[in-house]
Formats: C-alpha cells, sequence, structure tokens
C-alpha cells in the first residue's frame, strides 16, 4: 500500500490513478472538517471539492518535506478561514438541529456542538484538529503556524474546559487537577 | 499540598502521553507511574472520556455526487496540464520569489539615487549647494553660474581658414545658426544672407572679453531665499513704541517701504509699516520688535528663487551674446540698408529684453537681500473718562439748531411724501370711499325711516 507522499508524486507525474486512491482516503475526512465547522452542508461539500481541486491545482508545489495530511489540512484551513472572512463572522459550529449526526446519540452531538462553540476559538481549532482530524502535535503546529508546546498547552487547556462542560464534578482528583501549579 | 511535590508528572504531560506524544523514556515512565498513582489514573481517565465524548459529534457520509465531480476535475486537469514533473510545470518559486527580490531591489536602488541627491542637497552648507548648483548646470551643458555669472558664449570653435568648415553649426545663442556660407539663420527670415562668408562666425569669446562685458554677479551665496516676516504688537506705551519703529530700522540698516498710522478719537490707535532689513539682519530685527510691547501674531514665511534667478540669469547671458554678436556683425559687415535696418530693429529689441531681464534680476536680488517685515503695532487701549468738552449755553444752542433742522428735515420729508403719494391716496380714497359714503348714508336713511315709523 503506497503512502500519501508516494501518491501525490505520483499524480505530480500525472497519474490519475494515484489522485482517485488520495480522494478515497480524504475525502470523508475533508467533507467531515467542512461539515464540522460550517453551518451549511452544502457549503461544506462545496469546500470539500474546491479543497481537492486545489489540490489538483497546486500538487505541483507539494514537496515531500512535511506529510501530505499536513498539506491538505493546511489548503483546508485556509479555506476554512477564508470563507470566515467572506461570510465576516466566524465559521460557527453547526447549530442546525437538522444536521445532527445520524449515528449515535443526537443529544449527545448536539451538546458536544454547543460545548465546543464556547470554547476560545484558537483551542478550539487545535482541540478539533486532534480529536477530528487526528493530527500531531507537530503537525497542528505546522499548519497553524504555532510552536508545539503553544499546541499542547491550548490543547490541554481546551480538554479541561471541555471536561467542565462535558462531564459532571467528580471528586477530588477532578479537582486536584486544576490546582495552581 | 502541591500537586507537583506528590507526582512527576504534570497533568498535561499525561494527555500527551495519552495522545502518543511523549518521548520514549518519559512514556515508560509515565506508564510505570500510572501503574500504582491512583490520582494521575483519574486525570487519565477524565482525558480520555472528554475524548470519547467528542466522538459523539459524528457527521452524515460525504455525498457521492461529489466523487464524480472531483474526479472529472482531476481528468481535466490532467489534459489540460500535461504530465510533467512538477519543476517543469510550474515555474520554481524560489526564482520567481528572486526575482521580486531583484525587481524590488532595483527599484529600491532608483528611488535612493534620486532622492539621496536632494536630500544631501537640503542638508548641505550654502556654499556647497552653491558649488552642486554649477556642476549640476555644466553637466546639462550651460555655463550659468548664479553665484558668478561669467562669458554666455559656449567654448569657442576654431576657425578653420576663416570660415566655418561644413554644414549647419549652432551658434552659442539659441536659436541662431549658421549654414556652411556662414549665413545666419533663425533671428528671423531678414537675418538670412546677409552677411555672407563671415569667417570664425561661430568663434566663441575670450574668458577676458566675456567678463569685460559679463555681468557682475552678486557675491556668492546658498539658496536664494525671499524672507517675509509679519509681526503684530500690542503696545502699553504705544507713542513710544511707535517712535522707537524708524530708528530700529535705521540702526539695522533698514528702510521704512510704507506706513499708515490711524488715530481715530475714542478708539485704540495703530500703526501699520513695511520696513525692509538685510536679510541677514532679520532676526535682529524681529528681536528688537518684540520689545516693544507684547507679540500678538508673528509669522514667517521663506520663498526660494534661486531657479527662477538662475533662469533669468542664463536668458540675460544669452541675450547679451546676441547682443554682442549682432554689434560685432554689423560693425563687420556690409549689406542692403533694409538688411542693416531690420538688423538693428533686432538689436533694439534684444536690448529691450536685455532692460527688462536687468531689471527683474535686480529687483529678485534685491528681494532677496532684503527682507521684508510687516510690523502692524496696536495701542493698548484705556478708555477714558472725558470731561464735557463745551460749555452748557453751546450744547442749548447746539441742540436747538439740531432741532430746528430737524423740524425743516420733517416738513420737508411730510411734503415729499404728500406730494409722492397724496395724488394716489386722493385716488384710491375716491374709488373706495365715495361708495362706502353712500352705502353708509343709505343704511342710516333707513334706520331714520325706521324709527319715524316706530314712532
Amino acid at each position: 500500500m503506497n503512502s500519501d507522499e508516494q501518491l501525490i508524486l505520483e499524480f505530480q507525474k500525472g497519474s490519475r490513478d494515484a489522485f482517485r486512491e488520495i480522494f478515497e482516503r480524504y475525502r470523508e475526512p475533508l467533507y467531515g472538517f467542512f461539515r464540522r465547522r460550517l453551518e451549511n452542508p452544502a457549503r461544506a461539500e462545496e469546500l470539500t471539492q474546491e479543497c481537492f481541486l486545489a489540490l489538483i491545482r497546486n500538487a505541483t508545489r507539494y514537496e515531500p518535506r512535511a506529510s501530505f495530511r499536513s498539506y491538505l489540512y493546511g489548503i483546508a484551513v485556509n479555506l476554512a478561514s477564508a470563507e470566515w472572512r467572506k461570510s465576516g463572522r466566524e465559521v460557527e459550529q453547526v447549530e442546525n438541529h437538522d444536521c445532527a449526526a445520524r449515528e449515535g446519540n443526537p443529544d449527545a452531538a448536539l451538546w458536544v456542538r454547543r460545548a465546543l462553540e464556547n470554547l476560545d476559538k484558537a483551542d478550539r481549532q487545535v482541540l478539533m484538529l486532534r480529536e477530528y482530524e487526528q493530527l500531531s502535535y507537530s503537525e497542528i503546529a505546522g499548519i497553524l503556524r504555532l510552536p508545539v508546546n503553544t499546541v499542547r498547552s491550548r490543547l490541554f487547556r481546551a480538554r479541561m474546559a471541555l471536561k467542565e462542560k462535558l462531564m459532571p464534578v467528580q471528586g477530588d482528583a477532578q479537582r486536584k487537577i486544576e490546582e495552581p501549579r | 499540598m502541591n500537586r507537583s511535590t506528590q507526582h512527576a508528572f504534570e497533568p498535561e504531560e499525561i494527555m500527551a502521553y495519552l495522545d502518543g506524544e511523549l518521548e520514549a523514556h518519559q512514556a515508560s515512565a509515565l506508564a510505570s507511574h500510572l501503574e500504582h498513582c491512583g490520582e494521575c489514573q483519574a486525570v487519565a481517565a477524565q482525558l480520555r472520556q472528554v475524548s470519547e465524548r467528542l466522538l459523539d459529534f459524528q457527521i452524515e457520509p460525504c455525498p457521492a455526487k461529489l466523487s464524480d465531480r472531483i474526479v472529472e476535475s482531476s481528468g481535466q486537469e490532467e489534459q489540460s496540464a500535461p504530465s510533467q514533473s512538477a519543476a517543469e510545470k510550474k515555474p520554481n518559486r524560489r526564482l520567481v520569489r528572486g526575482l521580486a527580490w531583484a525587481f524590488y531591489s532595483a527599484l529600491v536602488l532608483v528611488v535612493a539615487w534620486m532622492a539621496i541627491p536632494n536630500l544631501l542637497r537640503s542638508k548641505m552648507s550654502p556654499e556647497q549647494a552653491s558649488a552642486l548648483a554649477r556642476r549640476r548646470i555644466q553637466q546639462e551643458g550651460t555655463s550659468v553660474d548664479y553665484a558668478r555669472v561669467g562669458p554666455a558664449v559656449p567654448p569657442p570653435a576654431k576657425p578653420s581658414n576663416g570660415r566655418t568648415a561644413t554644414g549647419l553649426q549652432t551658434l552659442a545663442t539659441p536659436g541662431i545658426a549658421t549654414d556652411s556660407n556662414g549665413n545666419f539663420h533663425g533671428l528671423g527670415d531678414h537675418a538670412e544672407g546677409i552677411f555672407g562668408g563671415m569667417p570664425g562666425a561661430t568663434a566663441g569669446k575670450s574668458e577676458e572679453a566675456e567678463k569685460a562685458q559679463g555681468i557682475e554677479a552678486p557675491e556668492a551665496r546658498g539658496p536664494m531665499i525671499v524672507q517675509t516676516a509679519s509681526i503684530t504688537i500690542l503696545a502699553q506705551n504705544y507713542d513710544q513704541a511707535s517712535a522707537q519703529i524708524q530708528p530700529l530700522t535705521s540702526a539695522r540698516s533698514g528702510y521704512l517701504q510704507d506706513m499708515n498710522a490711524n488715530s481715530q478719537t475714542d478708539s485704540a490707535r495703530s500703526v501699520s509699516a513695511t520696513l525692509r532689513v538685510p536679510d541677514r539682519q532679520l532676526e535682529g530685527f524681529l528681536a528688537d520688535l518684540r520689545k516693544l510691547g507684547h507679540v500678538e501674531q508673528e509669522t514667517r514665511n521663506n520663498r526660494e528663487v534661486t531657479d527662477a534667478y538662475i533662469d533669468l540669469t542664463a536668458r540675460l547671458k544669452t541675450a547679451r551674446a546676441t547682443e554682442q554678436r549682432i554689434l560685432q556683425l554689423l560693425g563687420t559687415r556690409t549689406g542692403k540698408l533694409s538688411d542693416v535696418f531690420e538688423a538693428e530693429q533686432e538689436l533694439a529689441r534684444i536690448r529691450g529684453e536685455i532692460e527688462s531681464m536687468d531689471g527683474q534680476r535686480a529687483h529678485m536680488e534685491h528681494e532677496v537681500r532684503y527682507a521684508t517685515v510687516q510690523v502692524q503695532l496696536n495701542e493698548e487701549y484705556r478708555e477714558q473718562l472725558n470731561p464735557e468738552s463745551f460749555s452748557t449755553g453751546r450744547r442749548l444752542r447746539n441742540s436747538l439748531v439740531e432741532g430746528l433742522g430737524n423740524l425743516a428735515a420733517g416738513i420737508t420729508g411730510t411734503a415729499i411724501f404728500v406730494f409722492a403719494y397724496g395724488p394716489s391716496i386722493l385716488f384710491w380714497l375716491g374709488v373706495i370711499g365715495t361708495p362706502a359714503w353712500f352705502i353708509w348714508r343709505r343704511l342710516q336713511g333707513t334706520q331714520k325711516k325706521d324709527s319715524n315709523q316706530a314712532v
């Protein structure tokens, strides 16, 4: 099985199959990336398409110094930021109740969305890239142009904030985590 | 108790461990710590729970139509772009960036090359600026030196057997040229062909000759600045202050250009004067003026006329050179009387221009040498209780005369009004009043009749 980097290099040489393979691998994750950040599912679909089109147009710019995942999600983050600037407001989390998750508990999904909306924007970006896109700290740092330690502290802060919102207070261990150092 | 004293690992490190982001040796140490530390196990459990709860946020699958569109787009891109390597398809980004940097660097250099001489000049001493101006003028092919106006004729051409060698040769004076026969062109068609075969017609004059007939320029100086100042002073002792204006001006080798005094009864007196003082005395003179009272307003204005002076001087030199050349030609050449007459007319015209430019130049130099100071001196006015200056009898008489005058004016005005509007008033009274009178009479008659009947 070829790695992402091998596939994109093959695509640079003109292999259409390589691109198809990349597309199959990242179609759902990329759609999920935009879907979780945009209210409008049609717009999320369009941005997914734009992201792949940008990849096609700029595939020649890819240099195998960074991971392909970082490269692709870097494009996606830029597109989401552009969308935010264009709409003049933050790319909010989904608020439409009709878009509730089809799997699992819809109420729980809504609860999570609300909790995410209440996070700091920068913290939320880091957390979502980690939890949903499964990017490593260094990959997130590369995409957001932040030091790795900043990524880690933001991630921790976001998780602690979410713990407050998503879970009831549990015993002494809970409180001891928050003790000032 | 502080958590760090009890645990070797921070919660953030536990989080990194769970995310697989710790170094191997730290991870193994933390794993062994977690085995026996219940508190850290609780932290880890909470972090895991957070991640698990986040997974509840699932979204619907990606629409299938997206697949077709993207794959189609991929095919179109493939067709439009041949399968080449990255370097062949797109220009190298580093190369583009390098070219952009080179372009901007060149742009900055050009701007600096254009701007730095001006900046330097603004910081130069007057002498340096003057020298720079001379060099620049010489580079531009004009031998004008505003500090010392020298010969106007360009470097003398070597005479060759008494005639100019070949073709049309331009003389020092713009607009005048000789052809291969030495005939003039450019001084009007009438001058052409008069002076045939002039040997050395293009030869310039020697430096000494130019100096002899040249213009003695003002002493070398920097940029020529026309200075003007305006000062408004409120003087407590107006008489003393106004009397000092003239002496102060004379003491600074200046002079009074014009003066206008205003001294009305029951109001503050003032004097407005235009004074001229040597430019180098301006600061001291203004300091003297400030001592006359409270300065209410002071303005300064400097206007540079260096370029205008250089231009005027160049045109003057050119005109002088032309004058000399015509004189020389008139003295050495023969021709028809009408041609000579026309040349004399041209000479008169040029001399007129020279006189005019001389005047302008002298005026400009004077404006530079003597600064203009506009002084407005106002008295600090104090209202005074004036005793009655007229006696009671005189006042009564004056009142009587004024009353008679008012009476006469009233009679005259009434007469004028009656004559002017009387006919109109009578007319309209007749038109409106007569019917009204008849109606009133009839009403009165009716009332009497009713009363009689009642009786």
